[in-house]
């Protein structure tokens, strides 16, 4: 199967925001080990990384952490 | 510990099971994290305890992010964003009617919320609370109406391997003024349509019922917006030189 028809899909597929089918076709196609998609793919992820920032940033509360980090020294 | 590490390095010792290196990472980036969950929850409480979540699972899988090269600051991101829409999936789940549910129980995917599932309010809204009041993308779009979503159509994981390398996206710091200015350059529509899918997690049918828009204008005005960040990605990121 060729890849062109797929450029326009990955970041969409990688937000969920494809349509099952259209999921489901790339999802199989880059299970056949395709090069070029999973190097796409990768360039995708960069962008919705990006895109994922736009959103403000928060501080949490302080106790957050503590409680982070002691639940783990726990372990 | 030194400021000098890079959170590559930081990861490395994270690997080892350094809890010191854990709480400088978490120091860099938590604000980050947390103001992208707070963005798609609207909950402090909730937020807080996904972001907890999300660094306890990179404490547990520190070996594998590092081996598979992937930047550990795209994985946070990443990996929150995915957490907190399944939380938005579980919360819906809880306000739809029960035929409904049952089509919603086939179709989820990404971490385990069952154990979650009684914590979550039931009073919580359907789709991320409020939107647009702190957004990055300022779009204005509206939430989804009464009713929700079954399911989120096709939430994929992301594994560390298809993630961007530390070196592909270290100027990001310093370029986040470039990133809005690129997003602020998008139709109102568009950026409505993409804030929908990003923090919503909505597919393009369920946006397009969301702005009243037939699905060919949506799908059509996402991959638009879509293309258009991706082309200027390197723009932003300091690879190329090129006016924004």
């Amino acid at each position: 199967m060729g890849c062109q028809h797929l450029e326009e899909i990955y970041e969409l597929f990688l937000l969920g925001a494809l349509s099952e089918q259209g999921a489901q076709e790339l999802r199989e196609h880059l299970a056949r080990g395709c090069p070029h998609c999973r190097e796409r793919i990768r360039e995708a992820a960069e962008t919705v990384y990006l895109l994922s920032l736009t959103s403000k940033p928060a501080r949490p509360n302080p106790q957050v952490k503590t409680e982070l980090l002691h639940g783990l020294h726990k372990k | 510990m030194s400021e000098a590490l890079s959170a590559e390095d930081l990861l490395a010792r994270i690997a080892q099971q350094d809890l010191a290196a854990l709480g400088e990472l978490y120091d860099r980036y938590a604000f980050r994290v947390f103001g992208l969950l707070m963005h798609i929850l609207s909950s402090r409480e909730e937020a807080e305890e996904i972001l907890a979540q999300v660094f306890q699972r990179l404490w547990a899988e520190s070996r594998i992010l590092r081996e598979e090269g992937g930047s550990v600051a795209a994985w946070l991101v990443v990996t929150a964003r995915q957490a907190a829409l399944d939380r938005l999936c579980v919360v819906r789940k809880g306000k739809l009617r029960p035929a409904a549910r049952a089509e919603a129980a086939g179709g989820e995917k990404g971490t385990d919320t069952s154990s979650r599932d009684t914590k979550v309010s039931t009073s919580a809204p359907l789709a991320p609370r409020a939107a647009s009041k702190t957004s990055g993308l300022r779009s204005g779009a509206g939430k989804p109406g009464p009713g929700g979503r079954a399911k989120l159509a096709a939430l994929v994981g992301v594994p560390p391997a298809w993630l961007p390398r530390p070196g592909e996206i270290e100027l990001i710091d310093d370029r986040l003024e470039l990133l809005h200015k690129v997003i602020n350059q998008l139709p109102m529509s568009q950026r409505q349509a993409l804030e929908l899918a990003i923090f919503a997690g909505l597919s393009e049918t369920e946006i397009a019922a969301e702005l009243g828009e037939p699905l060919g204008k949506t799908r059509t005005g996402l991959r638009a917006a879509v293309t258009f960040v991706k082309h200027r990605r390197r723009a932003i990121l300091g690879k190329w030189a090129a006016n924004i």
